[in-house]
């Protein structure tokens, strides 16, 4: 059964049986299909470093490049091993075999895999010649041509088109002690050697002490001595054993911030908008104090050097030339920066000390060979990573995740997973190993908490289906947060507070059984699955738009079109990437296309003072005046296009319309509009629902052709399908329709839908005019509109020819729309502000013709709002005269703006002197957004798919999880590699410590090591783990349920409801510490049912709500 | 998204420009907030409560409010803008759209009117036009730093028959601060920037290519090789985009476009995250909240259901119970503040414990946790519901039946704990039953019967509390094991009220797990009874009185539950296809 099964669980479904084989030689093929990265076309020897220094007196120089570094068999300078040895002795315990693992498949002369030969057995030589000719631009690229004065680090990527290539780079102030010498040393030694090539072929040796960074002795950031707790733990509380609690208070942002009760993955990403927003102009989240050193930590840094010199390092990756190829490592790249970074930031410290160390080394040509083989070597294990990261075997169906996904075969997958949990319990479970390890993982990983927080919503679904949290879903809806980010997080368990980043690795021999603990635990790591959505427009005046512009979309005559067939394949290549704006601006524009009116007229951008107003005026009136036509001739003109839409869908739609808007209207009137207002909001209404509405409507439409045919349809225009990922016939099918549309209209401009496709049409096109013009003037059906067409028509003619005489009064105008605004904008939101502004704009716009009015107008707000939107035109005269008088009575509506006439009028020239740029607080013109379609994809591109891997061939740094055969590398690197992860968060916020879990099935033993804490033993990688009670008693009850046959998805309906209850323990915890300094654990265990092994699981758990609990128990 | 997006240009003139710039504002607080009709108030008030000084942060800045900060606004000085450089003419008020469904506004203008923004802003654009290095100079990059935001920028050029080399050049650059997220979006950003890019190109060449064909210029400049060339530019160097592309709504356009770029890669992405299942005690509430609406609705017309509830339930009590959301965390406290002070009354089981005696408080306990009918005899019926307001916490939700206070007896089935006046003769057959417990109060004899410390407790000393069976518990019997631990965490003075009250929402939850397996096992799959007996060993409930309390718990679970059990047992896959 195992082997079947195990396939089964390792390889998905249909895949050949063969990925678990394949994936113990340390590549990947392409186990589990979608969730893996091919990497067979990336060449591990085309990744590059150069290293740069910039210097304010020596200008630029290559301080490496990995492109003139060659490596020289044969061995010929014995005399320099010793000193390198030496010094790297000191500074590197343990080798590092970097890329042992894929070292087949990393062929090559640079391999770093050779450090992990024997010193005496291969020695491998360097010679530096001369940087690759690229390596100026390059250098250009690094530093920019111009030198910023940031002193901070500083990230870029390029991307180099040919031959393709992505290179990211950091530029660091270097920082340098009072004394030493600086990287001018190494400097001398490369010109000496770019001089006499020659002596450049001295070798240095490089031994098989490798760069694994114990840790200790970055230069720059020693790791701060966590206060060791040591004896002086509270023995009572049994909480010492959980560790780590002492840092807490390092954490600048807790994850949770106070509430106990809401959800800490909410509040964690909550804080995540809002710290990276930039509404408020920015918040400086962290030190980026990131220099790069170059004097050993007892050299005093001189705060005078740092400025003058600047070391880049770049990381340049040839990118196959095969598009699908260079897709994927893009892909990878991006979507896994962060680790990438990382790794980056490892190199970096490795350089560091490189440059550090081989400063010390007297002779030139041996500084060379040491400083380079020590780079070199630094840059095969950057490879190695890269490579095993991009390349390692992952875990096809993650159980948890594929749950959450795929309801398919969801009792299968139950079963399944219940059977593989069961026979663990069962069977390894020898020296509580799997309790531990379990207790291990609840303990770390903390994602699964927020999974069973009980919610107060009733559950739409089944029970064993959880609900999706909507309060983050609004969440990522109005504050965009980044959900790759949260993923990540919640993978690694970062949600404590303290916030501790965890990794588990499972070591042992039998393959088998370490695949089945990663599979088993996948349902415990926990994390949010990722979507991926394409959000399309499908406004039709934008697709009218695009293809009269005709960039995007490709169309071509197709065969079979040429005899009429009724059949028009339409296709979209790509939805246009410029959104046109669902403007107003037609009847405005046409009349009197605004560039020509006023914009920069002289008067306005040279007569300062005074010009500036009208000038701002006139400015605005053309958009405004399309606004205006929203209120008068856009909104019938829109609604003239529609009917005729109406025509051929029926006339529901033409129905709905009224109601629309009415129903919106109490919103509208919040501004005190009145009556007129309310005809306005109609027809702005409708303006805004019509693009809306549009694609429903013609989605509705049984044939969109058969409208088309009856159009004289001069070219038969096939558009040719394209890269456009979405298959969905649906869409596909409404833009075909929207294209034929457009299409027709284009020749026959009679048809009336074409107006609704196509509002920018008409000015750009003037045989349109006509007959658009008359779909303005055309009688509607609400009366009202009917009114307004006409009105709007004189209107638009007016602004025609009183122009350039706007003048003063609609000036002042326009300042008391500001005013309105600003009260409106305190009062209500923008939204509302614009309808008053729009209103206004009307009003301005009929400045002139009331002119000894307008300025006491300007006061009245929303009052005047109300009056401005009558329709102007030839009945608006009348209007305007009425809603002059109603003027004083609205006069203290907006007192509160406290402006006399007079001094409004006098600010209003005031503030001539930045009108030009102020645009901040005045009202903006309101474009709608064009409605939005979204087609949903499962992205797979995520860490919850990547980071969780199988059997992997070597112990690797970034994974949340895998699994190795043995533990040598890890004793090797893995110190290091905690430290590393401490100062260099692949999260992007400071973390208090890291942590990895050790299972041991070979020892049957599971230990924590963290980053805080120095084990003493040396035979051990870090601290037993507690067994917690809690956890062996809900492992032995799954196991006696699945043993009484209960089904499998009710287990696992158990085994939540378990989980449940140790959430709820842990909020009883929490409440308990909040009355208690010290813990009692005898009533603990007496009263509240639990035990001090389950201590450190249980405050975990409560430090993810509630944060002071880590505090107290510090 | 969390971005700025700009469109900037290399003035010949005057340099690096911002031309056109995008906002996004968002709503200071999660909108989600206050739009979920469902529960969880609790919950989202408490982000509330952290949204709003974070909100008032905001509005200090906002650009409605910042009506000072603009008139000292930063940005070029007019003398030092041509027409190259300026997007919407002087004066615009700028383009907004409103994404309604979340609430989020993109705001366009030439500049940002924030002066920080703006000044991050204006270093990017000359980064990207004249500090960072494209190969081939147009293209896609990305630098910054924590100071400055992080940037991603593509630079591109316009054809423009009257430039220097026939093209000026431009660039669309992105901010954010969340380096990743901008990182991550790279592919996105690169596709839609290229497009609208495109888009410009496309335009501009047609532009150009007509003006070509009026006017060579090559040749014309050729020809004036001797006019020095600052010269013949500057009559013509000050093109707008919107000449060199001849539309005229490019930047309504190109608002347009920037938010939906905003849009899109802020929503390019979303999570789907799970959260736990409710308790049953909230599912329960839920029910009990749902059946009072219907029967609210169907006032009129109500028989049966109607005549069994309405006269006993009197408004007041029920309207609390269901107000009170998760009742146990919130009933004590809740207690408390709804009666006025002095009245007599139970303020927590452990207060009831110390005014009744231990003894006489567990017997009372275990017949209110075994589902026996509990009978109050008082006259004092604040005193009584104080006493079911406590009792009930030790039951879960679905479990409680109270008829507060009746002026006759009440079966049993009809409620399990019932309020009685002193007179109310009880059926001798209800006094002798083992399943029910009365507790009688009458005015105390001495003063002090339980002395008992606080002041409060002053009002209950006037009473006595005699609590009879008729088959009295065995006093070595061990009980429920629930019921000791409840006893235990009553006892310790050292756990605060709270702790208690968390104590009980654990054991009841803890035991209602039982109840769900012995549900499913019993009722649903109807095993046989040695099953039974095994799986109630396993679930540590095998003493008789642990059983017969999940038997009555059972009676508490949620129709939501047992339906879903219901309903899926029937699928053959269970038992069968797993051997």
């Amino acid at each position: 059964m195992a082997p079947t099964l195990l396939q089964k669980l390792f390889n998905k479904r249909g895949s050949s049986g063969s990925s678990a084989a394949a994936s113990a030689q340390g590549r990947a093929p392409k186990e589990g299909p979608a969730f893996s990265w091919s990497c067979s076309e990336f060449d591990l020897n085309e990744i590059r470093l150069i290293v740069y220094q910039d210097c304010d007196r020596r200008g630029r120089q290559v301080l490496f490049d990995s492109k003139a570094v060659q490596k020289i068999e044969e061995m010929t300078a014995q005399k320099t091993e010793d000193v390198p040895i030496k010094i790297s002795a000191k500074c590197c315990q343990g080798s590092s075999s970097v890329s042992s693992s894929s070292s087949s498949s990393i062929s090559s002369h640079i391999s770093s895999g050779g450090s992990s030969h024997h010193a005496k057995e291969q020695l491998p030589k360097y010679q530096y010649t001369r940087p690759a000719s690229d390596v100026n631009m390059l250098g250009e690229m690094m530093f920019g041509s111009v030198a910023m004065s940031y002193k901070g680090s500083t990230l870029k990527i390029h991307y180099i088109r040919s031959p393709p290539q992505l290179m990211i780079s950091k530029v660091f102030s270097a920082r340098m002690g009072s004394f030493c010498g600086s990287t001018n040393n190494l400097q001398d030694s490369f010109e000496y050697i770019n001089q006499d090539p020659n002596l450049g072929k001295l070798n240095a040796n490089q031994n098989s002490l490798g760069p694994c960074r114990t840790g200790s002795n970055l230069a720059h950031s020693t790791p701060v001595d966590m206060p060791s707790r040591g004896q002086n733990e509270d023995r009572d509380s049994g909480i010492a054993r959980s560790a780590s609690l002492s840092s807490l208070l390092i954490t600048p942002f807790p994850s949770p911030s106070s509430s106990t009760s809401s959800s800490s993955s909410y509040q964690r990403r909550w804080l995540r908008s809002q710290t990276t927003s930039l509404e408020n102009g920015i918040i400086p989240r962290r030190s980026t104090d990131e220099t790069f050193s170059l004097a050993e930590e007892t050299c005093s840094s001189n705060p005078a050097m740092v400025r003058r010199k600047k070391i880049a390092i770049s990381i340049i990756f040839s990118l196959c030339e095969k598009e699908e190829a260079q897709r994927n490592f893009q892909d990878f790249f991006f979507s896994h920066f962060p680790l990438f970074e990382s790794h980056m930031n490892r190199l970096k410290s490795a350089i560091e000390k490189a440059m550090i160390s081989c400063r010390k080394i007297a002779e030139s040509s041996l500084r060379v060979q040491f400083y380079v083989s020590r780079l070199m070597e630094a840059l095969g294990e950057f490879r190695g990573t890269i490579w095993n990261l991009y390349s390692v075997p992952r875990i096809a169906e993650p159980v948890w995740l594929t749950m959450m996904s795929g309801t398919l075969e969801k009792n299968q997958l139950c079963q399944r997973f219940l059977k593989e949990f069961t026979l663990l319990i069962e069977q390894i479970n020898k020296n509580q190993f799997f309790a531990a390890l379990l207790t291990a993982v609840l303990t770390y990983h903390l994602a699964w908490v927020p999974t069973v927080m009980p919610v107060d919503h009733p559950p739409i679904k089944a029970f064993s289906e959880k609900r999706t949290s909507q309060s983050v879903n609004m969440l990522a809806k109005t504050h965009p947060y980044n959900p790759l980010w949260a993923q990540l997080g919640d993978l690694y368990g970062a949600i404590g507070s303290p916030v501790r980043l965890t990794r588990t690795v499972v070591v042992g021999k039998q393959k088998d059984l370490v695949q089945r603990i990663l599979y088993v635990l996948t349902y415990f790591l926990r994390c949010s699955e990722l979507q991926e959505n394409q959000l399309t427009w499908s406004g039709n005046h934008g697709e009218g738009d695009q293809v009269l512009n005709g960039s995007k979309i490709i169309t071509a005559l197709e065969k079979g079109e040429v005899e009429e067939s009724e059949y028009v394949v339409v296709t979209v290549r790509n939805e246009p990437a410029l959104v046109p704006p669902i403007l107003p601006p037609t009847a405005a524009e046409r009349h009197n296309p605004w560039p020509a009116g006023f914009p920069e007229s002289p008067e306005g951008t040279d007569s300062r003072d005074l010009g500036l107003k009208p000038d701002k005026e006139a400015n605005r009136r053309p958009e405004q005046g399309s606004e205006a036509c929203s209120t008068g001739c856009q909104g019938p003109a829109s609604d003239a296009s529609w009917k005729p839409q109406n025509a051929f869908c029926g006339d529901e739609k033409n129905k709905e319309a009224p109601q629309d808007g009415s129903s919106r209207l109490p919103s509208c009137e919040v501004l005190g509009a009145g009556m007129k207002m309310d005809q306005q909001a109609v027809c702005e209404l409708l303006k805004v629902e019509m693009p809306t509405r549009l694609p429903d409507r013609s989605v509705a439409w049984p044939c969109p052709d058969r409208h088309l045919r009856e159009k004289p349809s001069l070219e038969k225009v096939t558009f040719q399908i394209g890269s456009f990922a979405s298959p969905e016939s649906d869409f596909e099918s409404r833009m075909k329709k929207m294209e034929e549309r457009v299409k027709a209209c284009g020749p026959s401009l009679e048809a009336r839908e074409a107006a609704d496709v196509a509002q920018d049409l008409q000015v750009s096109r003037s045989p349109f005019k006509p007959g658009f013009q008359e779909n303005v003037c055309c009688p509607q059906n609400q009366p009202s509109e009917g009114d307004e067409g006409e009105s709007d028509k004189g209107f638009a003619e007016d602004r025609g020819s009183r122009n350039d005489t706007a003048a003063d009064a609609a000036r002042q105008l326009s300042h008391g729309a500001d005013l309105g605004a600003a009260s409106h904008g305190a009062a209500g939101t923008g939204g509302r502000r614009l309808e008053a502004a729009r209103g206004l704009y009307v009003k301005a716009a009929e400045g002139p013709v009331l002119e000894p009015v307008a300025p006491r107008c300007v006061q009245r707000g929303p009052g005047l709002v109300a009056g401005a939107n009558i329709p102007c035109g030839d009945d608006n005269k009348k209007a305007n005269f009425r809603t002059e008088g109603d003027i004083p009575r609205n006069e203290s509506s907006d007192s509160a703006l406290g402006d006399s006439d007079d001094e409004a009028c006098a600010s209003a020239m005031l503030d001539l002197g930045h009108g030009g740029d102020r645009t901040g607080g005045s009202l903006e013109v309101e474009l709608p957004l064009p409605r939005s379609q979204s087609i949903s994809t499962q992205n797979v591109r995520n860490f919850g798919r990547s980071l969780l891997a199988g059997y992997c061939p070597t112990y690797m740094p970034d994974l949340v999880l895998h699994g190795t055969g043995s533990d040598e590398k890890l004793k090797q690197c893995l110190v290091a590699d905690l430290v590393h992860t401490v100062h260099h968060p692949v999260l992007d916020e400071p973390i208090a410590e890291a942590v990895c879990i050790i299972a041991d099935t070979d020892k049957w033993s599971v230990q924590v090591a963290t980053s805080q804490r120095k084990v003493t033993d040396n035979m051990k990688l870090g601290q037993d783990v507690l067994v917690s009670s809690q956890v062996s008693s809900l492992l032995q009850s799954i196991l006696q349920l699945y043993k009484l046959h209960l089904p499998a998805d009710f287990c696992i309906m158990h085994l939540e409801d378990r989980l449940q209850e140790m959430y709820l323990k842990s909020k009883m915890l929490s409440e308990y510490l909040r009355g208690h300094t010290r813990v009692h654990v005898k009533e603990l265990g007496v009263v509240l049912g639990i035990e001090s092994n389950d201590l450190p699981l249980l405050t975990a758990v409560a430090s993810t709500h509630s944060p002071y609990v880590a505090q107290i128990l510090l | 998204m969390n971005a700025i997006v700009a469109l900037c240009h290399f003035c010949e003139l005057h340099g690096p420009r911002t031309l056109f710039c995008t906002e996004v504002l968002h709503a200071p607080l999660p909108q989600g907030a206050g739009n979920e009709d469902s529960p969880g108030q609790g919950e989202q008030a408490e982000e509330e409560e952290g949204g709003i000084q974070m909100s008032s942060r905001m509005r200090a800045h906002s650009p409605a409010e910042g009506a000072s900060v603009e008139s000292s606004s930063p940005g070029p000085k007019k003398s030092d803008m041509c027409e190259g450089c300026r997007s919407l003419a002087a004066g615009h008020p700028g383009y907004i759209s409103h994404d309604k469904e979340t609430s989020i506004k993109y705001v366009s203008h030439q500049h940002p009117s924030h002066p920080q923004l703006f000044s991050i802003v204006r270093q990017a654009c000359v980064r990207s036009l004249s500090c960072e290095v494209c190969p081939g100079r147009e293209g896609p990059i990305f630098f910054g730093d924590e100071q400055h935001g992080f940037v991603f920028s593509h630079t591109f050029f316009i054809k423009d028959s009257l430039a220097r080399g026939f093209q000026r050049w431009y660039s669309i650059i992105t901010i954010m601060m969340d380096r990743i997220y901008l990182i991550n979006s790279w592919p996105f950003l690169l596709g839609k920037v290229r497009g609208i890019i495109d888009e410009l190109q496309g335009k501009a060449l047609k532009v150009f290519e007509a003006e070509q064909f009026g006017c060579p210029q090559r040749a014309q400049r050729m020809n004036t090789a001797f006019t020095p060339f600052l010269h013949q530019r500057n009559g013509n160097a000050a093109r707008s985009l919107t000449s060199l592309t001849s539309d005229d709504n490019l930047w309504a356009c190109l608002h347009t476009s920037f938010a939906w770029l905003l849009k899109a890669c802020g929503s390019r992405l979303t999570e789907k995250l799970l959260e736990g299942a409710p308790t049953e005690d909230t599912l329960v509430q839920m029910e009990k909240l749902a059946d009072l609406e219907e029967e609210s609705e169907s006032w009129d017309n109500s028989e049966a259901e109607e005549e069994e509830k309405a006269p006993v339930l009197p408004e007041g009590t029920e309207g609390r119970e269901l107000t009170q959301g998760p009742a146990e965390s919130s009933s004590l406290s809740g207690c408390g503040s709804w009666q006025p002070r002095k009245l007599p009354v139970f303020k927590s089981l452990r207060h009831m414990r110390q005014v009744l005696g231990a003894p006489s408080f567990r017997m009372l306990a275990w017949h209110v946790l075994m589902g026996n009918q509990v009978i109050w005899k008082s006259g004092d019926v604040d005193l009584v519901q104080s006493a079911f307001e406590v009792l009930r916490t030790m039951l879960p939700v679905g479990c409680v039946r109270i008829i507060p206070y009746s002026s006759q007896y009440e079966e049993a089935y009809r409620c399990n704990f019932l309020g009685l006046s002193p007179h109310v003769q009880i059926p001798p057959h209800v006094l002798s039953s083992e399943f029910a417990v009365i507790v009688e109060v009458h005015a105390a004899a001495r003063s002090t019967l339980h002395p008992v410390g606080c002041e409060d407790d002053q009002s209950l000393s006037k009473y006595e509390f005699v609590v009879t069976s008729g088959s009295p518990v065995a006093a070595d019997r061990v009980g429920p094991t629930i019921l000791n631990k409840i006893e235990a965490a009553l006892t310790n003075q050292n756990l605060s009220v709270d702790v208690v009250d968390q104590c009980l929402v654990c054991l009841k939850e803890e035991w209602m797990n039982k109840v769900k397996v012995l549900f499913k096992f019993t009722k649903v799959d109807s095993r046989p009874k040695e099953d039974t007996q095994k799986l109630l060993s396993i679930l540590g409930a095998s003493e008789e009185d642990n059983v017969k309390l999940l038997k009555f718990w059972m009676t508490g679970l949620s129709k939501t539950y047992k339906s879903h059990l219901m309903s899926t047992v029937r699928s053959p896959t269970a038992s069968e296809s797993r051997n």
